[in-house]
């Protein structure tokens, strides 16, 4: 067992269940953090991430966490990832292990990797300006061997390193290129659309094999999403846990969980999107949780560490064979109006025999919206539960237009 | 397509989940779960049953620490009356006030016990919440609360009362009920809406045939809104009525007048039976006018010196839906207000004048139920004579404009011409104008004021004219901060004008943000004020006093602003007592540590409350004084008084701060 574990990253949720665990473990975050932390006996240390020089750096860090006894790193959340990895490459001993951490930080490099292992990938470029774009729009469309009358391919751009999709824009046509995007936003990715349906993989890792395979069936990207997954990804289980593999075999991953995004077309092509090895977000890991009763968050830190049994390993994740009762989903809430002034709960949700629980804000006095950015901020989710996959996407569909602030 | 499905079933196992995820977190989570279990609890709230299931678990609930980190924690420090405005609230908040509701419940039926909150302090709690609340126990709910509030929302909070009402019984309530009218109806407000509407609820909802004594002052208070004279009694409505009277003999009108007069003079209450039979005898038989305002002879003199003048401003204002101005009128009259010619002239100026749209939008809207027939200004002018009438029914209504409505009411006492001249300057102009340290302030310049969306629950007056005031407070007390004392100081006598003294004392020290001498502050608050030991001199001008309001726990709540109208000794109990203007029109309210202002039977001039000196002084933060005639007093004042006033503030709202001992130079 790990003498103790660095969560790098602040997170309540996980905190809590790190206690429960009874392992020994410390916080690595922002100063703003100290005080609760201090008010609340969480072991913790401050550090300002966002500095890098002579005297704030991965050894000093490294140094700090000598005295807690630390040998496992753990990140949380996207701008820890790289801290987590030179740590976790000085503990293991291994300097790849920075390096990994860095492809998992820029999306055209981890493109690059998954190309060279054999993966399906769409087109995909580093792009540095407006022509750059249309350049790559134009030889996509070539490719395609699209007619200037032909509506063009679509092109993604993505920001090389924000977490999710903040910065995500859809181009449609060379018009697009004008109209959404800026020259502040370059370097930049851009790819090409990837045809299928989208869903994500929550994959624990230990010893490079998977130990649990999650799969969240994505019913809205942005929107909503439920877990397990509906019984046509469900079908094509064995196919994912085998591109998963091949995945975790190119990159060489040993210990963690890594959450990638792909797309399956109707003839079982896989198409790898892009992978993340931190806590994913739209609660996930908390409808996991739910979905299979066992503590996910717990199974994410754990994980990290390989110094773990295969005992301890069993104890953590659910049975091989266990099968989960109900589905469990959630939708988030997204003011459709520009000035708000109530928050009201349709009557039919509140006869929903699968509605759960919700985590919608009233709104201050009165509010207005402001635009949205990589799906901007949610004013809240509200929770499914229920054993017919069909019936959940139908309700996250319904109550993704339904208007709950007036 | 909708497949059929079996669906979990639907019973409040999603609650137990969601309770026993509470039970299970820490400290780091438990708001988190809570707020998710509060979400659940809202749908519960929805029918009877789940209420049951809710107030069956209510110790487990405590145990988990539902109310962590919310202000519904330590049950000791609620305030009945901050009740309906959270049950309005929508959404979770509505939902934990609910919860914490049942607690009380809980705590009053000895089914738990909580530190702190005895089952009669619950039981006592729970009928202040109720009376308060009846809208909802009837289910006639006020516009506001219709437009506020969700068809959902209000369902579940209609069913709180009906589970309060089913497990306490509502004979207790009727007590209540009928002392809260009392109470209200002995301060004389100028705005009658809200006891009017109690005694329409009682009318209409509540058995009031047995013989106690609170059953029998119910139905004298609804016979004076409903049935006030013999004739009356038979009608249905004023119109029915106004028939009626045409056919009366001259005795008949008189002792229709009389029994009229006798339920005004009692409750403060006008209708429009009265004001037809007003408008009758104005035409056909003024003899009836002094026995229908049950005038005196100095107030039947008033009359008669100025019938012509009363009768044309009358005519033009009184109705069948303009009558609760006759009350402010009989007032008036016996203040001799009529022979000053400067409110004759005033009152007819405004007569003349024309209304500012903007002013006029104000006063439409602060008319529950306008009728086509009734201008604006008739509004206005029916205000005017009420507050003229009634200085000390002057109230803030529900916005924070205490120090607007005390001034008010100052002004109405002390200079009326200069009142009306303020109101007509608002009405017409939509603009006033106050000179403060050598800058010119005009309200329609300045930014906004305290109040940001002013609450039209107020009287005519109030709606245009609080708004200006409260800017150009607000400016004053900008430009006065950042000095070394309070604002007040400055602002106080720049704002009322000079009938306030100049001397001023604060026990709060800003620089040092703390009590600073309060023992010294004492003393001359004492010696400025109190009969036995300032040589006997009264209060002439009222006095812009601050002071700390107090849960009935003692603890600090916030800040307020009265006036000490007067300083006398009551035969009834036997001490000093100090009489005030607050203008919230709660005048009965539980500071703590027995402090209980009262409204009657201490002495009371209607609109006052009153407590016992040393009790008052124990409340105040902030008051002026005459520097120049206190000095040589204050060696009079007897230790103990200030001892025993020392404790009771230091044992309260002293606990909420810092306290320097060094003496001060006053």
């Amino acid at each position: 067992m790990a003498n103790c574990y660095a969560l790098i990253g602040w997170s309540l949720q996980v905190i809590e269940s790190m206690q429960k665990t009874g392992k020994p473990f410390v916080v690595v975050s922002l100063p703003d953090f100290e005080s609760y932390a201090n008010e609340h006996d969480i072991p913790f240390v401050s550090y300002e991430f966002s500095e890098w020089s002579d005297s704030s750096n991965s050894l000093d860090l490294y140094e700090k966490l000598k005295e807690f006894n630390v040998d496992v790193a753990v990140p949380l959340f996207e701008e820890t990832v790289e801290w987590a990895g030179a740590l976790n490459s000085i503990y293991r001993g291994d300097p790849k292990v920075l390096n990994r951490a860095f492809l998992f930080r820029n999306k055209a490099m981890m493109k690059r990797k998954a190309l060279i292992g054999g993966l399906k990938v769409g087109l995909f470029e580093e792009v540095y300006n407006k022509e750059g774009v249309r350049t790559f729009m134009k030889r996509l469309n070539e490719a395609n061997l699209n007619l200037p009358d032909d509506e063009s391919s679509w092109v993604h751009l993505k920001p090389f390193s924000a977490a999710g999709t903040v910065g995500h824009r859809l181009l449609r046509s060379e018009e697009d290129i004008d109209k959404k995007v800026k020259d502040s936003d370059f370097p930049c990715l851009a790819e090409s659309h990837l045809v299928g349906k989208e869903f994500s993989c929550e994959a624990f890792i230990h010893k490079g094999k998977i130990r649990f395979l999650n799969i969240t069936d994505y019913v809205h990207l942005g929107y909503s999403n439920f877990i397990p997954e509906g019984k046509y990804l469900e079908s094509k289980r064995e196919l994912i846990h085998q591109k998963m593999q091949q995945l975790v075999d190119i990159f060489g991953i040993e210990y963690g969980m890594i959450h990638p995004e792909w797309f399956i077309d109707e003839n079982d092509n896989l198409s790898f999107g892009e992978v993340a090895c931190r806590i994913p977000g739209g609660h996930i890991l908390e409808l996991c949780s739910k979905a299979y009763d066992f503590d996910a968050l717990a199974a994410f830190v754990l994980s990290h560490d390989p110094s773990l049994t295969e005992d301890e390993l069993d104890d953590i994740f659910p049975a091989d064979d266990y099968k989960a009762e109900n589905y469990y989903g959630n939708v988030m809430i997204y003011p459709q109006k520009n000035q708000i002034s109530k928050l009201e709960i349709p009557e039919e949700l509140q006869e929903e025999p699968y509605f759960l629980d919700h985590t919608l804000v009233p709104p201050l006095t009165t509010q207005k919206i402001s635009d949205r950015e990589g799906y901007g901020n949610h004013f809240g989710a509200v929770n499914f539960r229920g054993p017919d996959p069909e019936r959940m996407e139908e309700l996250l569909l319904h109550y993704e237009t339904v208007d709950f602030y007036q | 397509m909708i497949k059929e499905h079996d669906a979990p079933v639907k019973g409040f196992s999603n609650f137990d989940r969601s309770f026993q995820e509470l039970k299970e977190a820490t400290s780091l989570t438990r708001k988190e779960k809570a707020q998710k279990l509060a979400t659940q609890i809202e749908m519960m709230a929805r029918t009877k049953r789940g209420l049951t299931y809710l107030y069956d678990q209510i110790d487990d609930l405590l145990e988990a620490d539902f109310f962590a980190e919310t202000p519904w924690k330590d049950a000791s420090k609620l305030v009945p009356s901050l009740v309906k405005g959270t049950l309005r609230a929508g959404g979770a908040t509505t939902c934990y006030e609910i919860v914490s509701d049942l607690r009380m419940l809980a705590v009053a039926r000895k089914k738990i016990t909580i530190q702190n909150i005895s089952p009669d302090d619950a039981t006592k709690y729970l009928e202040e919440v109720i009376v308060n609340n009846l809208e909802f126990v009837f289910n006639e709910l006020t516009e506001e609360s219709r437009e506020m509030m969700s068809k959902q929302d209000i369902t579940k909070v209609q069913n709180l009362f009906d589970f309060l009402i089913d497990h306490s019984g509502f004979d207790s309530v009727k007590d209540r009920l009928a002392e809260e009218i009392k109470q209200i109806c002995a301060q004389r407000p100028v705005v009658t809406r809200k006891v009017r509407r109690l005694i329409h609820l009682v009318k209409y909802q509540v058995d009031i045939t047995p013989d106690t004594p609170a059953d029998k002052l119910l139905r004298f208070y609804v016979d004076a809104v409903y049935h006030p004279s013999t004739h009356a009694a038979k009608c249905a409505s004023a119109e029915e009525y106004q028939q009626l009277i045409t056919k009366l003999s001259k005795d008949d009108l008189h002792k229709e007048a009389e029994e009229m007069a006798h339920f005004m003079k009692d409750t403060g209450l006008c209708t429009s039976f009265m004001s037809v039979l007003f408008l009758h005898g104005i035409e056909h038989d003024s003899t009836i006018i002094p026995k229908l305002l049950g005038l005196s002879e100095n107030g039947k003199a008033e009359w008669l010196s100025y019938k012509e003048t009363i009768t044309r401003l009358m005519r033009e204002i009184a109705g069948i839906h303009i009558y609760q101005c006759l009350y402010g009128l009989a007032r008036m009259l016996e203040k001799n207000l009529f022979s000053r010619r400067a409110v004759r002239s005033g009152l007819n100026n405004l007569r003349l004048a024309s209304i500012h749209p903007h002013a006029e939008t104000r006063i439409m809207k602060s008319v529950v139920k306008p009728h086509s027939d009734v201008s604006a200004k008739q509004y206005l002018m029916s205000s005017i004579i009420r507050i003229l009438g009634q200085p000390l029914g002057v109230g803030q209504g529900n916005n924070a404009t205490c120090q607007s409505a005390r001034g008010m009411s100052m002004w109405s006492q002390h200079s009326p011409a200069k009142l009306i001249s303020m109101i007509i300057t608002v009405a017409t102009q939509n603009n006033l104008h106050y000179m403060f340290e050598n800058r010119d302030l005009e309200s329609i310049k300045l930014g906004k004021g305290l109040v940001d969306k002013l609450d039209y629950n107020l009287d005519a007056v109030s709606v245009i004219l609080v708004p200006h005031l409260d800017k150009i407070y607000n400016e004053m007390m900008k430009m006065a901060s950042g000095r070394t004392d309070d604002p007040h100081k400055w602002v106080n006598p720049a704002m009322y004008g000079h009938w306030i003294q100049l001397g001023f004392a604060s026990c709060y020290n800003y620089l040092f943000q703390s009590i600073h001498d309060y023992k010294g502050f004492l003393r001359i608050f004492f010696a400025a004020y109190h009969t036995k030991y300032n040589s006997g001199r009264k209060i002439v001008y009222p006095n812009p006093v601050g002071i700390f309001i107090t849960t009935n726990k003692g603890a600090m709540v916030g800040f307020h602003a009265v006036s000490l109208l007067r300083v006398k000794w009551d035969e009834h109990s036997q001490e000093v007592r100090a009489y005030f203007l607050n203008p919230n029109n709660e005048g009965r309210q539980d500071w703590g540590q027995g402090i209980q202002p009262t409204v009657y039977g201490h002495g009371e001039k209607a609109g006052e409350s009153s407590l016992p000196f040393y009790q008052f002084a124990a409340r105040i933060y902030a008051y002026h004084f005459n520097k120049l005639e206190v000095k040589q007093r204050i060696s009079d004042v007897p230790e103990q008084e200030i001892d025993r006033v020392d404790k009771l503030a230091r044992e309260s709202w002293g606990r909420s701060y810092n306290w320097i001992e060094t003496p001060k130079q006053w």
